[in-house]
């Protein structure tokens, strides 16, 4: 009936076996991590219908919720454990050198991704996310350049940063409550975090978890990781870990930190970011550093759909996930050949035809242009805000929208580039017809999604339904009432 | 000593352990003391975490022989807290190799010109000149601020 538990086993024991599986045979060696997750990922869609119905909450070890560790699971989290899970199979890291070393950090970054996101208590979040974080460093430093050293370095600076900040948070919230199980935490949250102690925990925790998730102020390393990492990897951080990053932050939000501040921290927050990303990327000159800034934007317009209070911010953060998760991994899937100087593009269409109609699309879909999915999410986080009749959110309105005609300027220039007549004086490489084809195969879910869209958006809305649902959640973890929290 | 008993101390050391990490992180340029930052901090945030059901006098929280010690220390946060330190000296130290790597590569441990060097190859591998660095006074600057120098001088 746990089964859900192999989602995070499984990987993380192939992981470590991966080197003495190669001893026995390089090619058992090398098929077996993508097995694996496909396996995991067969798992997870398994389970899928029965968590339509109700959520699952399980308790590793067998003792009762808030002594217990506690796995819960929602289609919200399972969908983002799937995303990690299926991500990394089809991003699944190619280097001729460190395959070896390379598979099993990927193999570590699906475990730990899946558990983050089923994580039903702060202690394991902390632990989970802490493994992704090194993690992740290995696989920004395994390209082995002095520049991806360096990046790695500076990355590890303003993520150990963020790490103790958010260790700072949860020692806050235990000091008032006494629990680190999210049910008990949203039981005795309303009671006794709803101070300054609960809103200072809350910010805490915001810088530290959203180091990864790319907020405004601790962004620095995503442009530098993002131009010195190989293009998988860098996919799978822009795609796929900063949304679990900021799976958590909503997690948060709904069961444990109901301050109408905190709403307005990630309102300004997340303005700042998309302002700050979108300029960027217009001032960048390599296709890169563009996707890597715009990715900082998007971030940032994902702040402000969580700003949104109720449900209706929940839904709509949820749809500019899901369709950032498709779309920024295939763009820099494209980039993995077309990294480097925007100006040495021109006429690359004719080498990669596919390529480059797939970036036009991509493109018109990152900017909003109907019917495209990128439109229907903007609209769902644009419509709420004009609804709420509040001036910062009006304001909030009119920096998405002229974020996105800046996102038009900066990447129909690099499309007009890319179908220029003359063509530019160094050959373009094509794209790797692995690369290209795991590209198309993520722009088809796009355009699929078009024909889709009610069943969708009904799917995403009960999603987003049952994730905020805060009684259920205490209700599954713990069926018979939790005791108050331990007296001081 | 009442308003200073031990909790409050340590409460203030705790915070002042992170305040010390995060300026040290702010701050300073070498890259040794960014690390050593990083290691203030945590040991500030882990003992803020240890302080949080901290209570003098309070027993292990093991029975031994029926006998229930009248008060007792709770295991989450000195469990949480153990995590918490394994993993920052593994930090640590993958920090440590980082910066041996980098010293090799650039012949530098100071952030700005890590940063600077790591511009550089970025956009030496992407095939564009650098942008004008802001940490440099472009050679116009210069002129007006040498002559006024002089003048200063001269005077």
């Amino acid at each position: 009936m746990n089964l859900l538990v192999l989602m995070i086993a499984l990987p993380l024991l192939t992981a470590f076996l991966l080197s003495s599986i190669n001893r026995l045979s390089t090619f058992a060696a090398r098929v077996i991590g993508p097995l694996v997750l496909l396996a995991t990922a067969a798992i997870g869609l398994s389970v899928w219908p029965q968590l339509s119905a109700a959520p699952q909450a399980i308790q590793w070890g067998g003792f009762q919720a808030p002594l217990g560790i506690t796995l819960y699971a929602d289609q919200f989290a399972l969908l983002f454990a799937l995303a990690m899970t299926i991500g990394t199979l089809l991003l699944w890291p190619r280097s001729t050198e460190n395959q070896l070393r390379s598979s099993s950090l990927a193999l570590l970054l699906a475990g730990t991704g899946s558990g983050l996101a089923l994580s039903g208590d702060l202690f394991n979040i902390y632990v989970f996310y802490e493994l992704m974080t090194v993690v992740s460093y290995g696989l920004i430093a395994s390209r082995g350049t002095s520049g991806s050293f360096a990046s790695t370095l500076r990355y590890l600076v303003i993520s150990g940063f963020g790490a103790a900040l958010a260790l700072a948070g949860i020692a806050l919230v235990y000091q008032a409550t006494g629990t680190l199980n999210l049910a008990q935490l949203a039981q005795l949250a309303p009671e006794k975090l709803n101070n300054l102690q609960g809103f200072a925990a809350f910010v805490l925790m915001l810088v530290g978890f959203g180091v990864k998730a790319e907020l405004f102020p601790v962004n620095m390393w995503v442009p530098e990781v993002y131009a010195t990492a190989s293009s998988r990897v860098s996919a799978l951080l822009a795609g796929v870990v900063s949304k679990l990053a900021l799976l958590i932050i909503m997690r948060l939000l709904i069961l444990v930190f109901h301050q109408p501040e905190a709403l307005t921290v990630l309102l300004v927050l997340g303005i700042l970011g998309v302002a700050t990303g979108e300029l960027a990327a217009w001032r960048a000159r390599d296709l890169n550093r563009m996707l890597a800034f715009s990715s900082i934007g998007q971030l940032g317009v994902m702040f402000i759909a969580l700003s949104i209070p109720g449900n209706a911010g929940i839904f709509a953060a949820l749809a500019v996930m899901v369709h950032h998760l498709f779309l920024k991994p295939s763009m820099f899937l494209l980039a993995e050949r077309w990294g480097g100087s925007i100006k040495a593009l021109a006429g690359a269409a004719k080498t990669s035809p596919v390529g480059a109609a797939l970036f036009v699309l991509l493109s018109l879909s990152l900017i909003g242009v109907p019917p495209l999915p990128g439109f229907w999410a903007k609209l769902l986080v644009i419509m709420p805000m004009l609804a709420l009749d509040q001036p910062l959110y009006y304001f909030a309105a009119f920096v998405i929208l002229a974020a996105a005609s800046l996102e038009a300027n900066y990447l129909f220039r690099v499309v007009m580039k890319l179908y220029e007549k003359e063509p530019a004086a160094t050959p373009h490489n094509a794209h790797a017809t692995l690369d290209l084809a795991t590209a198309v195969f993520l722009g088809a879910g796009l355009v699929a999604s078009v024909f889709m869209l009610v069943p969708l958006a009904d799917r995403l809305d009960g999603i987003a339904v049952q994730a905020s649902d805060v009684s259920t959640y205490i209700q599954t973890v713990a069926p018979q009432p939790l005791e108050a929290g331990r007296v001081q | 000593m009442d308003i200073l008993d031990s909790n409050t101390i340590l409460y203030i050391a705790a915070f002042g352990l992170m305040l010390i990490g995060i300026s040290g992180i702010v701050i300073s340029n070498h890259l040794m003391r960014i690390i050593f930052g990083i290691a203030l901090l945590e040991a500030g945030a882990n003992l803020l975490l240890m302080l949080s059901t901290y209570h003098e006098g309070a027993a292990a929280p093991i029975i031994v022989d029926g006998n229930v010690p009248a008060m007792m220390a709770d295991p989450v946060p000195q469990a949480l807290v153990l995590t918490a330190i394994v993993i920052g000296v593994g930090i640590l130290a993958l920090a440590l190799s980082l910066a041996i790597r980098v010293q090799r590569a650039y012949g530098t441990l100071d952030m700005r010109e890590v940063r600077l060097k790591l511009e550089q190859e970025i956009s030496a591998d992407a095939g564009i000149d650098m942008p004008s660095s802001s940490e440099k006074p472009a050679d116009i600057a210069k002129v007006p601020l040498n002559s006024v120098v002089q003048q200063e001088s001269g005077s």
